[in-house]
């Protein structure tokens, strides 16, 4: 069939027969979208094609972060969307979380190599999602132990494919070059600890949540927690694990005594318990909101115009997740 | 089941464009070959099609959050008086672009609205249609373009153990309606399963995780057929059905669900079944 040269995946690398077609059956929507397509790709050019990563910050001894922006991948971020941090012992490095692409990847090794010459033996994602893992290539070249939680490798395995499409899509060819699923050779499946010499990490697999695989990492040198996506603070929170989960998980995490938390999206720190406060309260409204409606026998669509919406002009991206978060909310509760 | 376009599957699945978030959304999309003649000729073969008559009113989400759920309704206005016999929805571009048939029995009513609610996984910016078929054969379709784009990631699970855990739970409701003289009710199925596509590859075996979704879901009134609804992995996981169907003197539901696997599955609104 004629739409079989469209459909390989691996189409966007070489030539894609796709791009220069005219296409017939073209609708509104697409015209305008193709529109904006070509109109936007050579202005781009001349932009910087993302914020610099080497921009971290020391926020402890030893443990330094990269600030991502509030914002969905696009061309202009290359995908700089995610906080990635590092931490350095007397004898190696471990990397947490490694932005959006194999350059931001190449980007953030060279901050950690403008400290610090020591070995980096570990990269640690906090999660699947491909603005915490798409960086991890830039890190082959140091044969280090890529380090997730048991569930990681299922989940990028099922999603490799998706993932790498949806994001070169993004942020463009050029700036997503080199970037690839590069799946853990560690799992954790229970509370674990990796020396970097002087200074320990304690890795903690948690129970569904933000995703099936988030896992928590602590610096015990410095009491900083290293939440991934279990935290976020003006980005809207995105479900795509279990919002029960999440906010028993949030029961747990206030509970705990740190110096500082360091959020997957928001700033490089926040103190427990108030920077868990705002997501809590967004997560409990939809909750909630969602629940009585299941009750008073409120379909998905009448939930997706309501639930929640009291927290609009509390998050940055609001409009872009908050109806799919309500959709996968409903989805999970009804079974309650 | 439709074969024929099978094959298509796997390198569909591929592709993946930006959701609804992607401002460069790939116009690839667009340039598809046209399959609904294939579709319609398999289906109802030479038989005339009314399109937007007003017989049958197709409601999708204008904009698609998570083409994994996207929700899809398909309602009869009450100044259609005839018996339905039959209702087939279509999403063009997916894997498998025939997502529900549904043929009707006796106890589906007539005499007010009758609706059809699923979700549906949506794979590629795609026509979704519904036909209805009345009592005396005339065929009445509704289209609407859905634009959404989940590839692959619309047929992902969140959490796949949790999925698996309790596989063919069925929960059966009935909602009665305002008025007690209204001759229609509704009611909803919910079934705990995985709708597993086949697509999706098991990193720890190199093998792609085998197709198990439901294909069958029979649901009574009072031992008299609402519906048999032949059904695909086009329904998102855990499938669940919002439908309308006769008052009756005994309104309890009886529901009767098989997957790919001939595995059965059942459920009940009736109090002793524990649901």
């Amino acid at each position: 069939m004629s739409k079989q040269p469209c459909d390989m995946p691996s189409a966007g690398r070489t030539m894609h027969p796709c791009d220069g077609r005219v296409v017939s059956t073209l609708t509104r929507r697409g015209v305008v979208l193709a529109a904006l397509a070509s109109a936007s790709l050579p202005l781009l050019r001349h932009l910087p094609a993302y914020a610099a990563i080497d921009d971290v910050t020391e926020v402890a001894p030893g443990v330094f972060v990269h600030q991502g922006l509030y914002e969905v991948q696009s061309a202009a971020n290359g995908g700089d969307i995610a906080n990635a941090s590092f931490v350095v012992g007397s004898e190696a490095v471990a990397v947490i979380d490694t932005s959006g692409s194999a350059k931001l990847g190449v980007q953030l090794r060279d901050a950690i190599r403008a400290v610090t010459d020591k070995p980096i033996r570990y990269v640690i994602n906090t999660h699947m999602h491909p603005d915490h893992v798409f960086g991890n290539a830039a890190f082959k070249q140091d044969n280090p132990e890529f380090v997730g939680h048991y569930k990681l490798a299922r989940a990028l395995g099922t999603r490799k494919e998706g993932y790498l499409a949806a994001n070169e899509q993004m942020v463009g060819s050029d700036a997503f070059a080199g970037s690839e699923v590069i799946l853990p050779t560690v799992s954790i499946k229970e509370p674990t600890k990796l020396d970097l010499g002087d200074r320990e990490l304690l890795l903690e697999p948690q129970p569904t949540a933000h995703t099936d695989n988030d896992l928590i990492v602590t610096d015990l040198k410095t009491e900083t927690l290293f939440l991934g996506d279990l935290l976020f603070s003006v980005h809207v929170p995105t479900i795509d694990g279990s919002i029960a989960g999440w906010l028993s998980v949030l029961d747990d995490l206030e509970q705990r005594n740190v110096a500082r938390v360091v959020p997957g999206h928001g700033p490089k720190t926040m103190e427990l318990p108030e920077a868990l406060a705002p997501q809590k309260r967004y997560l409990s409204a939809i909750a909630d909101d969602v629940r009585r409606q299941i009750a008073e026998g409120k379909t998905l669509e009448e939930a997706t115009k309501s639930a929640g919406f009291s927290e609009k002009d509390a998050w940055e991206l609001f409009d872009q997740y908050h109806v799919r978060n309500v959709t996968a909310a409903y989805a999970e509760l009804e079974w309650e | 089941m439709t074969h024929a376009l099978k094959k298509l599957s796997r390198t569909v699945c591929g592709v993946v464009l930006a959701a609804s978030i992607g401002v460069l959304a790939d116009t690839s999309a667009f340039a598809e070959e046209d399959l609904w003649p294939t579709l319609r000729a398999e289906a109802f073969g030479d038989r005339p099609i009314a399109e937007e008559n007003g017989y049958v009113v197709l409601e999708t989400p204008k904009k698609v959050e998570d083409a994994a759920i996207v929700p899809l309704t398909v309602r009869i206005p009450p100044h259609v008086k005839d018996k339905l016999k039959s209702l087939s929805i279509f999403i063009d571009n997916n894997p498998d672009p025939k997502v529900a048939t549904l043929n009707f029995g006796p106890a589906a009513g007539v005499g007010g609205e009758r609706s059809f609610a699923t979700r549906v996984r949506v794979d590629n910016f795609s026509h979704a249609r519904a036909v209805l078929e009345l009592e005396d054969g005339s065929l009445h379709m509704a289209t609407k373009f859905l634009s959404a784009a989940g590839g692959c990631a619309a047929m992902q699970a969140k959490d796949p153990d949790a999925d698996m855990a309790g596989i063919g739970k069925t929960v059966v409701r009935t909602f009665s309606p305002a008025l007690s003289s209204n001759p229609i009710w509704s009611g909803q199925v919910m079934i705990k399963h995985p709708n597993h596509n086949g697509m999706q590859l098991d990193i720890n075996t190199a093998t792609f995780i085998p197709e198990r979704y439901v294909r069958e879901v029979t649901v009574e009134r009072d031992g008299e057929l609402v519906f048999k609804l032949d059904s695909t992995f086009s329904i998102s996981t855990n499938p669940n059905f919002r439908f309308t169907f006769a008052k009756g003197d005994n309104n309890e539901l009886d529901v009767s669900v098989v997957d790919t696997d001939g595995v059965a599955f059942d459920g009940t609104t009736k109090r002793e079944s524990g649901s």
